[in-house]
């Protein structure tokens, strides 16, 4: 079901774009198209993975060149991985040309499945490798997006113009199983797409109204390009609000319990004290020496300050 | 030579005892404070997706929040006055906790403002003001150290916040958590059942009547007086205090530099190339250092050496913190920028311990709480004006190093003001002194030896400012 979708959405958005192309996605030839436009991606030496981001159908040439180690053998095998796979027919000799080693090739770049690791394998040792990505929808959510029941929550997600305009966006949501799409019409009011753009950003919103607990779960935003979705993943997680309310009931109690004990504690100390100036006036003979230097000490600093 | 008074001084005020609970009371309470407004710039994001507020509009919370802090000062003093500390602390625990409980139920960003801003902000500001004043009636020869473990409540209170609110947020919604946030902000009730009141039994029945009053007797007696010293309090005539413009000049320059490196060390540290999980780690450490060296600076400015001079101890350590703040942009790698963190923690937490002992220190016992008040509101300014200023000069001229350079020229321009201007103080006050004695009253002399034999409290305040104007006794009293 989504797979259909997918291709749908492809097909359309690729009819915008490239009037010569043909119906139906095909899996890569080995002999390139001259209709598409070309583009080069090199790396030297490189220890990273190169990411390099397409959004639409392209002919991509990838080369690599590797500077040797000391034993500069005169010729090695070398072939290219996709994806972690050794491609067939990939396998050439690689010769030493001014002191380095070159491979590189040509790929058909125009459906999802073209996209993916490519890498270039010098020998049994060097291994180089570019990413062919759709472009990345930058800021992920880690943490869940939290809304209550009956209330409503928007869900975001942004493309900066740096990258290139998605043809249009797409809200999944996960079932267990698979990706289903969000479609507005079902259950009317309950979802909202508003697609917008602005100076930096192109962004897509998600609107959900009077919230249920089926509403919770993994959902995913799709920038829509003729290469592929590029997609985000966000979890939502609605709880009722009596959840927060329970912990502040069990704080309020503590506090209200604490502040009894604290008085409580200070009046019981006050009672204390109080009964043993009770106890020490009735007691005259051994209070009063002290009693009386109290009150000479109370009398002597009166006579101070007045003086 | 007097005679040491420390048979004399003994528990009044009580120096330890059930002082260190007030302390503990003050220091969640203080913690709250400053923690507040800073820990809930976490909920940002989420508050601005849900309320559609831009970034502006969601930062001017904070802004509020601490503007009503400091500006409702005086009102704090006038409260504090007549009721006491207990009653006003917790007061502020209840409205914070009733801003926060409402808060939640915030459907727009004005709302917010009313709610977290004005009565959350008038809530903690009832909490600093009245933990301070309490302070100074329990302590005096601690006093240092009790304000620098009550001040160290703020980081303490920081790092415990930044946290728990990002959990919260996680588990509950921003909602949810300033529901709880409220429910944690009512300890600070108690909190303010922790600061008995310094009972009457522990004061002579009779205090002076010359210029101070006794917060704490609400006698019927007292009352006309009490109205008429209200109007007093609220008057501008602690402008006429020498000490107490020059601190507050030098005050209101340290304000003004003092937050904007802290709000943009982040944003500097990701220019210069770090990630920003490091760059956030940075703050932490601060705080982290910030935790220690409060009750730290306490015990120092506690010693016998610097007790004495501690307003030099201050305008050092503003020296240090703007001279930080001057080297940071040859801070280019994160170690280097972590050992600037470091240094900024330490001097920071320097300059806060420290900040409202000294004014304690200059304007004694009595005047302290209107002080503190005028103090708060006048600080108001520098900053709020502080941080933007700053950001201006990091768009006019797209470099945070003319930011550094201006907050940390500034600081040290406060503390060399202090330090010379103390110097000065210093002087005119022994002149002032020597004035006194070779006055020919030998009654002064004579009542100052009696008072000394036999203290109470309020005496011992008036001791304690009459040994500024006499350093002898000052170094007696100190050696205690």
């Amino acid at each position: 079901m989504t797979a259909s979708w997918k291709q749908i959405l492809l097909i359309l958005a690729s009819c915008r774009h490239i009037s010569t192309k043909t119906a139906s996605p095909t899996p890569t030839p080995l002999v390139p198209e001259a209709s598409l436009p070309a583009k080069k991606f090199e790396l030297k030496d490189a220890i990273e993975p190169e990411t390099i981001e397409l959004h639409h159908h392209v002919n991509v040439t990838l080369e690599c060149t590797w500077t040797g180690n000391q034993n500069k053998l005169p010729n090695l095998p070398g072939y290219w991985r996709k994806d972690g796979q050794e491609r067939p027919d990939s396998h050439v000799t690689v010769e030493l040309k001014n002191d380095q080693y070159n491979i590189k090739v040509v790929l058909i770049i125009n459906s999802e499945e073209s996209l993916g690791n490519y890498s270039c394998v010098f020998g049994d040792e060097t291994e180089m490798t570019f990413v062919l990505t759709v472009p990345q929808i930058g800021e992920k959510r880690d943490k869940p997006i939290v809304s209550y029941l009956r209330d409503f929550v928007v869900m975001t997600c942004k493309m900066d113009n740096k990258h290139p305009e998605p043809s249009t966006w797409t809200w999944f949501k996960d079932n267990g199983t698979e990706k289903e799409q969000i479609t507005v019409d079902v259950t009317p009011g309950h979802y909202e797409i508003i697609n917008e753009k602005d100076e930096k950003t192109f962004k897509t919103k998600l609107k959900m109204r009077d919230l249920s607990d089926a509403d919770s779960g993994v959902y995913y935003c799709g920038a829509v390009y003729p290469i592929g979705i590029s997609m985000s993943r966000m979890e939502l997680k609605v709880i009722s609000f009596m959840e927060p309310v329970k912990p502040f009931l069990y704080i309020l109690v503590e506090v209200v319990v604490l502040v009894a004990a604290v008085l409580f504690y200070e009046r019981s100390q006050s009672k204390k004290s109080n009964t043993e100036e009770n106890g020490s006036t009735a007691d005259q003979r051994d209070t009063e020496p002290q009693g009386d230097a109290k009150e000479a000490e109370e009398s002597n600093s009166v006579r101070q300050r007045k003086a | 030579m007097p005679p040491t008074p420390t048979d004399v001084l003994g528990n009044k005020p009580l120096d330890g005892g059930w002082g260190w609970m007030v302390v503990f009371g003050a220091h969640i309470s203080i913690g709250f404070a400053y923690s507040t407004p800073k820990a809930l710039s976490i909920f940002f994001k989420e508050i601005q997706e849900d309320l559609k507020a831009s970034y502006s509009e969601i930062a001017w919370l904070s802004s509020i929040m601490l503007a009503v802090m400091y500006a409702g000062g005086p009102v704090s003093s006038v409260l504090v006055h007549r009721f006491g500390s207990r009653p006003v602390v917790m007061m502020g625990g209840l409205m914070c906790g009733v801003s926060m409980v409402t808060a939640s139920f915030g459907s727009s960003i004005v709302y917010l403002y009313i709610c977290t801003g004005i009565i959350g902000g008038w809530g903690l500001c009832f909490n600093l003001n009245a933990s301070l004043t309490i302070i100074s009636k329990y302590f005096l020869a601690k006093r240092p150290l009790a304000n620098g473990l009550a001040m160290a409540g703020s980081p303490v209170f920081l790092c415990f916040l930044a946290p728990l609110n990002q959990f919260l947020l996680g588990q509950f919604g921003w909602r949810g958590s300033f529901l709880i946030l409220g429910g944690m902000m009512l300890n600070c009730c108690v909190a303010g059942a922790l600061m008995r009141p310094v009972t009457p039994s522990q004061k002579p029945p009779s205090g002076p009547q010359a210029n101070g009053i006794q917060p704490n007797v609400g006698n019927t007696k007292k009352n006309g007086k009490c109205m008429r010293r209200t109007k007093q309090f609220v008057d501008l005539s602690f402008l006429k205090d020498r000490g107490f413009v020059i601190y507050l000049v030098g005050n209101v320059l340290y304000i003004f530099g003092a937050y904007s490196p802290i709000v943009f060390l982040s944003a500097y540290a990701v220019s210069q190339g770090v990630d920003e999980y490091s760059a956030a780690y940075l703050l932490s450490i601060m705080g982290f250092v910030d935790m220690f060296v409060r009750p730290g600076t306490g015990l120092l400015a506690n010693s016998k050496w610097i007790r004495p001079r501690i307003q030099y101890l201050f305008s050092f350590a503003m020296v240090f913190n703007g001279t930080c703040h001057l080297l940071c942009p040859l801070m280019k790698s994160y170690p280097l920028l972590v050992a600037y963190s470091v240094f900024f923690g330490f001097s920071f937490g320097m300059v806060f311990a420290l900040i409202f002992e000294c004014l304690m220190d200059l304007m004694g016992n009595q005047h302290f709480p209107s002080a503190v008040g005028l103090v708060t509101i006048i600080e108001c300014f520098p900053m709020l004006l502080g941080p933007p200023t700053a950001g201006l000069l990091v768009d006019v001229f797209h470099h945070y190093k003319y930011l550094f350079y201006m907050c940390g020229g500034v600081i040290i321009a406060g503390g060399v003001f202090l330090f010379v201007l103390n110097v000065y103080n210093y002087h005119m006050l022994e002149k002032e002194n020597l004035e006194k004695t070779t006055e020919p009253n030998q009654n002064t002399l004579e009542n100052q030896e009696q008072a000394e034999t036999e203290l109470t409290e309020p005496v011992a305040e008036e001791m304690i400012n009459t040994a500024k104007h006499n350093p002898e006794l000052r170094s007696s009293e100190e050696t205690n």
